[in-house]
């Protein structure tokens, strides 16, 4: 059996943790008796997943069969397990094979056992500084996410209105509104043609009578 | 000797089976006095990170009981206590009543009273009922034990259902490049340190020639599932200097 990583253990252990704090996800485990799921991250790592006595076990995936088998990029496989009902678009950006029931009940367990990052770093630093990491973390996640925005607007406001390389909404909608006007008038002009077409080809001078 | 008696390993030497317990023992009492400044020294403090790692995976709630086999001066047993709380019992044994004093020491002098014994035990005959506990421990112990699979059956036999065995040795190094140079410092730097700080150059190269004698993750896997563990796996730290095995009972 290859080695098992140190941080998949960690993991295994918040979960387990978790889960014995939880009666939905104790219930779920105790509902995957004896059973296993395979998750393959592509690109990155196999893992193993087994129930086993009410306690989760994760595992460096060995060549053994499991019940289930998920595969997916490490984001749409993080979609997938944290959220509590999976999105049609993160269901459709992983590969379930197997028992699709086990690997379901796999997910809920996951979601149902996931751990509250405030909550295990005050394992770690204390309650009080463990709010207050959170709390910076969350200020620093705000302010990023702000910080991508304004970027981006100043960015589109300096290409537009400063450097003129991109047109502004305004000049774009009006530029649109004239070539919908000049398709209106070429398919005005084009319907005269056809008319005039029509109407030189039944004259009798046309039919050379 | 008689040639027919069985022989093994000590260090690169081969011993008797029935010395090796005698000479192990002579070991750690010539060092018990040294024996965690030494570690500090030797490892550079990493062996507070890799015993911190272990505690991290007993899965232990408060109440429940634990054992440190071979638990010397009490680094994990301080950390079970921690773990089963008040209500919980936690017990110290050791094949070594000079490291087990320390022990004992140790943990009274941290506070810990009431819910801890110190035992003096060997590990391949624990003197405790058959499902006692909940997590068994080992730490930098299991390659002093003279059979070793012996040892991880009596750990298996007085694990609960559902109980957790960690063992906490030296390994292989597996990093690439790591191997020189973790070769010269245990054969030439550890018996110095040994010489200056422990007075004591012998019994630091057996320490460094008992870790190139003990199986290597994949061995001492075979053995733990041997011995009756299920989900048996193991974890390798710094580069594999250092490996957490672990299985459950059921």
């Amino acid at each position: 059996m290859p080695e098992t990583p140190s941080w998949l253990a960690s993991a295994e252990a918040v979960l387990n943790r978790n889960i014995a704090a939880s009666s939905e996800a104790k219930a779920l485990a105790r509902r995957l008796e004896n059973t296993s799921l395979q998750v393959n991250v592509d690109g990155f790592t196999r893992v193993r997943a087994e129930c086993l006595g009410g306690r989760l076990g994760l595992l460096a995936a060995d060549e053994s069969p499991a019940d289930a088998v998920i595969s997916g990029s490490p984001p749409a496989l993080m979609q997938m397990f944290k959220a509590a009902v999976p999105s049609a678009q993160s269901r459709s950006s992983v590969q379930i094979r197997g028992d699709a029931e086990i690997a379901n009940l796999y997910r809920e367990l996951f979601a149902a056992a996931r751990p509250d990052l405030e909550e295990e770093l005050s394992r770690w630093v204390g309650d009080l500084p463990a709010r207050h990491l959170s709390q910076l973390a969350l200020s620093v996640r705000t302010w990023a996410r702000r910080a991508r925005r304004t970027a981006g607007e100043n960015i589109a406001e300096y290409l537009q209105e400063e450097g003129r390389d991109l047109v502004n909404k305004t000049e774009m909608e009006e530029f649109l509104r004239g070539v919908d006007g000049i398709r209106e008038g070429v398919d005005r002009v084009e319907a005269r043609l056809k008319g005039l077409e029509q109407r030189a080809a039944s004259s009798p001078r046309a039919k050379g009578t | 000797m008689a040639d027919t008696e069985p022989t093994v390993d000590f260090g690169f030497e081969k011993v008797a089976a029935a010395d090796k317990a005698g000479r192990v023992r002579a070991v750690f009492e010539s060092v018990a006095g040294k024996y965690d400044v030494m570690n500090d020294l030797m490892s550079l403090g990493a062996h507070r990170l890799w015993k911190r790692f272990t505690l991290s995976l007993t899965g232990l709630r408060p109440g429940q009981h634990a054992l440190d086999v071979a638990g010397g001066t009490g680094d994990l047993a301080a950390g079970l206590l921690r773990q089963v709380g008040k209500t919980g019992r936690v017990v110290l044994s050791d094949v070594n009543p000079a490291m087990l004093d320390i022990g004992r020491d140790r943990l009274l002098d941290a506070g810990y009273v009431g819910n801890v014994e110190c035992i003096v035990a060997d590990a391949e005959n624990l003197p405790f009922e058959d499902n006692s506990f909940d997590c068994v421990t080992i730490g930098f112990g299991l390659r002093n034990v003279t059979d070793k699979l012996k040892a991880l059956q009596s750990m298996h036999r007085v694990l609960k259902v559902g109980g957790q065995l960690l063992v906490l040795e030296f390994s292989t190094p597996r990093a690439p490049g790591l191997k020189p140079i973790y070769d010269a410092y245990s054969f030439k730097v550890l018996p110095f340190l040994g010489e200056l700080v422990a007075k004591d150059r012998d019994s630091y190269r057996y320490l460094a020639e008992s870790i190139r004698m003990h199986p290597d993750q994949e061995s001492l896997l075979a053995m733990l599932k041997q011995a009756g563990f299920i989900q048996a796996r193991y974890h390798n730290l710094t580069g594999g200097i250092v490996a957490v095995h672990r299985g459950y009972k059921y």
